[in-house]
């Protein structure tokens, strides 16, 4: 009897173990669930029906894979992936180029370190919408300091924001402005956290500053570099507010990207079912460049 | 002799160059935030002076106008009512989550933690068209729930992924120490880990804090008139047939200079939250 009772009870607080992480994790989960899987994957019924300003009123109809199928056929969306993508290399490449050598410099044993740092960290924590305006301001054809002090030097000014040709490059800068602080402090701190020795080794060897760096720094950095570029990749593929304020995605659709896409879409002729489409198909593409960026992570750790 | 002599130089020459480097990077990130304070602070007609004027007589007139003429101070208790209520509830839950995933291993453990980093990849645009939906279903379009709501999205993961930081360096045997004398686990929790990880509970509070502040794209779109925040009220200086730039830089100025003061403060555990993933929402 009495035995039989103390295995029940020890049942029981087996029981309550294994679920005592729940207590802990559910209640986020649960809060996660409601924000952002249920919108998500109303979301995804959204894509396959028609919500437009005429039709939600009566309910709206399914129209299958018909958003999809429009939008691939939608020149305009198929330009602002373009977009995306073009935009997306040229920041990520210079961004990187310019962070490593950002990195290189304050690993040295720098007076006043600290103080760079916090600096340097400014332009990414700024509000982006700040940030547009003030660029807005900076490189004004009129006005601009930068078509100013370019004048001073003999160069002739420059139509940033206006001209087809160049926006895209004034949007890149923008951004490498924005956010190369970013790569260069996560390659600092993953130059701070390499073993020394491999470098003395290289020093008695007689190894020039590029060979340590080619052979040594760049493969042993690899993790962070990965990381760096992942991260990179998320924030310039979803890009909106600084280039929406910049350019509002002009002129001429040359600085559209995705999300400036599915924005004048949805919220301006409020289509909401290709809204919902096109956005879907820009997570999907999405979240397959970055798993097999991540599985490349993966494989080095 | 001559030799190291000439090395010397070379070594000397060398660090110059660095530390020229360096302030010129410096230079550069800090030189357009300077220059929108300078700008909130000149008179409309020199804003646009070329060449530039740099000596002037500092005025307020620009923030008399933004303060006085537009609500401003309305919509800058919208921030940070909308920023404080996402902060602190994703704090709350993200806080006991982190816990619960450093403290325990259970069957799917690995793949839930990941799946806490998929959240903060999402393009905030993706989300916006269904919150949008809804939101104008449930009549919520333009409240601040609606906005604080869709915050959550990305504070509560990034708390999560934050928060399993602090307390993966927190040592399991304090707590087990005070659980042998009769502690309970939470208590346990309350009383010996928590304040442990409160240096990086507030480090989370301040970026999620920032995150919400100077967030844009579900402000502009799910708020009307009531509900909007600083970030949407900045742009509505910037009217088709005028930019009263020196309104914009002003009302800038104001939204930006919590950012910096928090941005400095936190600077150390921002720098290590963003090597974890913590990236701007």
């Amino acid at each position: 009897m009495d035995i039989t009772s103390n295995f029940t009870q020890n049942r029981y607080r087996q029981f309550f173990r294994r679920l005592e992480p729940v207590f802990y994790i559910g209640p986020a989960f649960i809060a996660l669930i409601v924000v952002l899987i249920y919108p998500l994957g109303y979301s995804l019924w959204l894509s396959f029906h028609q919500w437009t300003l005429r039709t939600f009123r009566q309910g709206v109809p399914f129209v299958g894979f018909q958003n999809y199928i429009d939008l691939f056929s939608n020149p305009d969306f198929l330009n602002s992936l373009r977009i995306t993508f073009t935009f997306v290399f040229c920041a990520i490449s210079i961004e990187f180029v310019l962070g490593m050598g950002l990195a290189l410099l304050l690993n040295h044993d720098l007076k006043g370190k600290n103080f760079y740092r916090a600096m340097i960290l400014l332009p990414m924590m700024c509000t982006n919408v700040v940030i547009g305006l003030t660029w807005r301001l900076l490189l004004n054809y009129q006005y601009g300091l930068v078509n100013y002090y370019m004048g001073r030097v003999g160069i002739p000014p420059v139509e940033w924001l206006s001209s087809p040709q160049v926006a895209m490059a004034s949007v890149v800068l923008v951004d490498v402005w924005n956010t190369t602080s970013f790569v260069a402090l996560m390659l600092l701190a993953g130059l701070q956290s390499l073993p020394e020795e491999p470098f003395e080794a290289a020093k008695i060897d007689g190894a020039s500053g590029w060979q340590t760096f080619f052979y040594l720094t760049l493969p042993l950095l690899r993790p962070f570099i990965l990381v760096a570029l992942l991260w990179r990749f998320i924030d310039t593929f979803r890009i909106f507010d600084v280039i929406y304020l910049l350019t509002a995605g002009g002129p001429a659709r040359v600085t559209e990207t995705v999300s400036i896409y599915v924005y004048r879409y949805g919220f301006q002729s409020f289509n909401l079912g290709i809204a919902a489409a096109s956005s879907f198909t820009m997570l999907l593409i999405m979240l397959v460049i970055a798993g097999i960026m991540a599985r490349s992570i993966g494989k080095q750790d | 002799m001559k030799n190291l002599n000439r090395s010397r130089l070379i070594k000397r020459l060398n660090r110059i160059l660095i530390y020229l480097l360096v302030l010129l990077a410096v230079f550069l990130s800090v030189a357009p935030i300077v220059y929108l304070l300078i700008t909130s602070f000149k008179e409309p007609e020199l804003t646009f002076a070329i060449p530039p004027v740099w000596n002037f007589t500092p005025t307020w007139l620009n923030y008399n106008v933004v303060l006085s003429s537009s609500n401003f101070g309305k919509y800058f208790i919208n921030s940070l009512v909308i920023a404080l209520s996402a902060t602190g509830i994703a704090l709350v839950l993200g806080t006991l989550a982190a816990y619960g995933f450093s403290r325990f291993r259970f069957r799917g453990h690995f793949w839930l933690r990941i799946s806490t980093l998929i959240p903060q990849m999402l393009p905030p645009i993706t989300l916006v068209v269904p919150f949008y939906v809804l939101f104008s279903g449930l009549d919520w379009i333009d409240t601040l729930p609606a906005l604080i709501i869709s915050y959550l999205t990305f504070t509560i993961p990034l708390s999560i992924w934050m928060m399993i930081g602090f307390f993966d360096d927190v040592p399991i045997e304090l707590e087990e120490a005070a659980m042998i004398d009769g502690c309970s686990r939470f208590s346990a929790l309350i009383r010996i880990s928590l304040p442990l990880v409160l240096p990086g509970m507030a480090a989370t509070a301040i970026l999620g804090f920032l995150y919400c502040w100077n967030e844009f794209l579900y402000a502009v779109i799910l708020t009307g008139r009531d509900a909007r925040t600083l970030p949407v009220i900045i742009t509505s200086f910037m009217t088709n047939r005028s930019v009263h730039w020196g309104r914009i830089a002003a009302s800038g100025s104001l939204v930006l200079i919590p950012v910096l003061v928090f941005a400095l403060l936190a600077q150390r555990y921002l720098v290590r939250g963003l090597a974890r993933g913590a990236v701007k929402a």
